[in-house]
């Protein structure tokens, strides 16, 4: 063997670990050398150039082989938005309503999500694809359909106001999409407090905005749109769900039985930890989501609720195409913030949810 | 004949005919036309009068464009530098695209301007140059329910209709299913007011106005209806927009524009309603706004094509048959940018709509000037806490109007 691995060394060479494995890495490389193409042109490049712009003033309409197309501007489409700006205050509350729909939706989803997962996989249960289907559909229909649909419903005099008044004759039509109250203002009203009555503290500002302002809580119209956006995603990640469900090996649950675990201790115990891995997943989706919630409000938002409805997102459109001087530079100054608070958003969530990897 | 025979035959002809190719195509001229998308009318409209324009100029070629999503299409195409050499421009867009040097100058080559409405010339001069020729545009008029009207036994509005009277018939139309005037929170509309008052945003000196008195009593008096009860914002009567609120019989007045004609015809063809001009301010003033898009050359058209691309431009805006006369004659709501033409368009959509075309000799297109972002975006939240009941209309006035101090000082 060695004599002819010796021979053949110097007439054709025995490829040697190393060499093998080079030879496999540009193997590797080659097949995922288009995905890698497509996802740096259309993602990363993308992503670096609006990072590039949103140092300049380039009002997005200039031709870039203009003279003098823009100036690089350094820091200060940041700081017009975020420190010293004239609409500081609406970028923050932006911020304060993305917020408050991404605690209100993320946490909510997930745990409808999980739930329908676990009783469509029930081995009880008949008609599995009806049901199936019946909670799919939402995700799978244009969210601008459903955005008109729930438009229509929530309206002043739509269904879900003629339901209400059926039911309880007192019940005063409310105006769903059009209610700016925040959930808490009304909490603290319903129990007498208000801002006069609960202290001078509230009117401190933090970031260009009352703390009375930031502890809102979310407005009825923006909770109108929060529902929607929980019944639409719940069906995707529903599916989700099932999939690792029907992952987890039937003889897990066997072994438990014949150990005497109820349920509610399989499901605590053995359900739960093994769809770890899922549940990190489906967070990580719902919150990315969540964070760049623009469809349903670019339909829902209205004269009415601009402050108490506008997401970051949408600001970042508002500000690269709408109004009087649409500035591409500053839009791409918003969203590389919203970049990082989704960044730091998700690594946040991977310490609570503790990564992708299932509990041993 | 050998197959090397056969293949320098096919060559050589090759060769005459690219030649030939290239001679033809040096007398031709190519114009590259991009639009937005409206309705399917006003696609074949703009598709006809290009036929026409072709057909008429046989030595150009115009590739027309019309994008459903224009805005993000021609913006692609600026930031590249490559875009068409003929294009429409909204009004709003016109003072940020003028002022990054998209547009050609026309002040030389649009013909007989002093025939466009006045309005509509401001709406498209920048430091007194004429850059596009406006191709039409819609007004703002007061649509009222003719039935509201006369089961509150309420005089039809006439011209010399006062905003007393327009209070006074609000009060009178105001009942259980219905309201006297739906008063969307949106600053084009109570503007109308705003101008008819005599405010601007600017006075004579170039200082701020925005507040003035007279301001104040436009913004009041819009507010008004929504204090007293004898007028609501169209999403608290169950709608939209305005039009919806007027279609579908909860108000018996409204402010809309000229769009809202098919769209009341076809969506509500029981409702009998008819058109006045805004009413007159207490100070015997009129006023109202006016929106609309101009067809423009692109600053990048040079020579033989810059010449044929404003051809083109006043074929399709000016005097002749497919232009103003064409916009005129086809009556999809949209008015001829000419006074010359204003006849015929009442005449084609019936004489009852000719308030929407009166009111184009008074009429302002509320366009901010450049930098003012941050103004627009004041007097949007104004107008919506004004219309909320949140603060009164001083107030919020004089916070929009010292943004705009805060701005031009900055400017200076």
């Amino acid at each position: 063997m060695s004599s002819v691995s010796a021979a053949a060394s110097d007439a054709a060479p025995v490829r040697t670990q190393a060499q093998q494995n080079r030879a496999d890495s540009a193997a590797g490389l080659s097949f995922v050398a288009p995905a890698a193409l497509i996802l740096f042109v259309f993602l990363i490049l993308p992503l670096l150039v609006a990072f590039y712009f949103s140092f300049t003033n380039w009002s997005g309409t200039r031709p870039l082989d203009h003279p003098e197309a823009y100036e690089v501007v350094g820091l200060k489409n940041y700081d017009r938005w975020l420190v010293s700006g004239r609409r500081v205050d609406d970028f923050y509350r932006a911020v304060r309503n993305t917020l408050y729909y991404v605690i209100g939706v993320v946490p909510v989803q997930t745990v409808f999500a999980l739930l329908l997962a676990v009783v469509v996989n029930q081995r009880w249960l008949s008609r599995k694809g009806f049901f199936r289907t019946a909670f799919y559909f939402p995700s799978i229909t244009s969210s601008i359909v459903v955005s008109f649909i729930f438009l229509f419903l929530f309206s002043a005099g739509g269904p879900i106001n003629a339901v209400l008044g059926a039911i309880s004759p007192t019940y005063e039509p409310v105006a769903w999409t059009t209610n700016n109250d925040g959930l808490f203002h009304l909490f603290l009203e319903s129990l007498g407090i208000s801002e006069d009555t609960i202290g001078a503290w509230v009117e401190t500002e933090i970031m260009d905005l009352e703390i009375w302002d930031w502890i809102a809580g979310p407005s009825v119209a923006l909770s109108t749109i929060m529902a929607l956006a929980i019944w639409t995603t719940t069906g995707t990640l529903m599916v989700i769900y099932l999939s690792a469900l029907q992952g987890i090996p039937s003889s897990v649950y066997e072994a438990a039985e014949v150990d005497g675990a109820t349920n509610w201790a399989q499901f605590r115990h053995i359900t739960l930890p093994l769809l770890r891995p899922t549940s990190f997943f489906v967070v990580t989706l719902g919150l990315i989501g969540a964070f760049q919630v623009f469809d349903q409000i670019y339909v829902l938002q209205n004269d009415q609720t601009g402050r108490t409805t506008t997401s970051v997102a949408y600001l970042v459109y508002s500000t690269a195409f709408e109004g009087n001087s649409p500035n591409l530079a500053e839009a791409s100054a918003i969203a590389i913030v919203l970049f990082v608070i989704i960044f730091i958003a998700t690594l946040l969530q991977r310490r609570f949810v503790g990564g992708d990897r299932a509990e041993s | 004949m050998n197959i090397n025979r056969v293949f320098g035959l096919v060559l050589i002809c090759a060769m005459v005919l690219l030649a030939a190719g290239i001679a033809s195509a040096q007398d031709m001229v190519t114009l590259r036309v991009w639009t937005g998308s409206s309705s399917p009318v006003e696609n074949e409209f703009k598709e006809a009068q290009i036929a026409a324009f072709e057909e008429a100029n046989p030595g150009i070629d115009v590739e027309l464009l019309i994008s459903p999503d224009y805005g993000t299409q021609i913006r692609a195409g600026f930031a590249s530098g490559d875009y068409a050499e003929v294009f429409t421009v909204g009004q709003f867009d016109f003072p940020q695209w003028q002022h990054d040097g998209l547009l050609a100058p026309g002040s030389m080559y649009i013909e007989a301007q002093e025939d466009i409405y006045q309005g509509l010339r401001d709406a498209f001069t920048a430091d007194g140059e004429l850059y596009c020729a406006a191709k039409d545009f819609s007004t703002l008029a007061l649509l009222y329910n003719v039935d509201a009207f006369a089961a509150a036994g309420v005089d039809a509005p006439g011209a010399d209709w006062t905003w007393d009277d327009m209070a006074a018939a609000a009060a009178a139309t105001t009942d259980d299913d219905m309201v006297g005037f739906s008063a969307a929170a949106d600053k084009f509309r109570w503007m109308t007011l705003f101008y008819a008052n005599g405010a601007e945003v600017f006075d004579m000196d170039g200082a701020v106005a925005f507040d003035s008195d007279a301001a104040i009593e436009a913004l009041s008096f819009y507010q008004s209806f929504v204090a007293d009860g004898t007028g609501d914002l169209p999403s608290n009567l169950n709608a939209g927009w305005n039009g919806e609120a007027f279609g579908q019989a909860s108000a018996a007045m409204t402010i809309e524009g000229n769009w809202a004609i098919g769209y009341l015809n076809d969506t509500f063809p029981e409702l009998n309603w008819g058109v006045a001009e805004i009413p007159v301010a207490p100070n015997g003033g009129r006023g109202t706004l006016t929106f609309t898009e101009c067809w423009a050359v692109s600053s990048r058209a040079e020579g033989a094509v810059a010449e044929a691309a404003w051809a083109l431009v006043n074929f399709l805006t000016g005097e002749g048959e497919h232009g103003g006369h064409a916009v005129a004659a086809a009556g999809f709501g949209v008015m001829p940018a000419r006074a010359q033409f204003a006849e015929l368009w009442s005449q084609t959509v019936g004489e009852e709509y000719a308030a929407f075309v009166t009111g184009a000799s008074y009429a302002t297109a509320p366009i901010f000037p450049l930098g003012f972002g941050d103004f627009d975006a004041a007097v949007n939240e104004a107008t919506t806490l004004v219309m909320t009941m949140e603060e009164d209309a001083a107030d919020a006035l004089q916070e929009a109007a010292d943004v705009a101090r805060e701005i031009q000082a900055e400017m200076e």
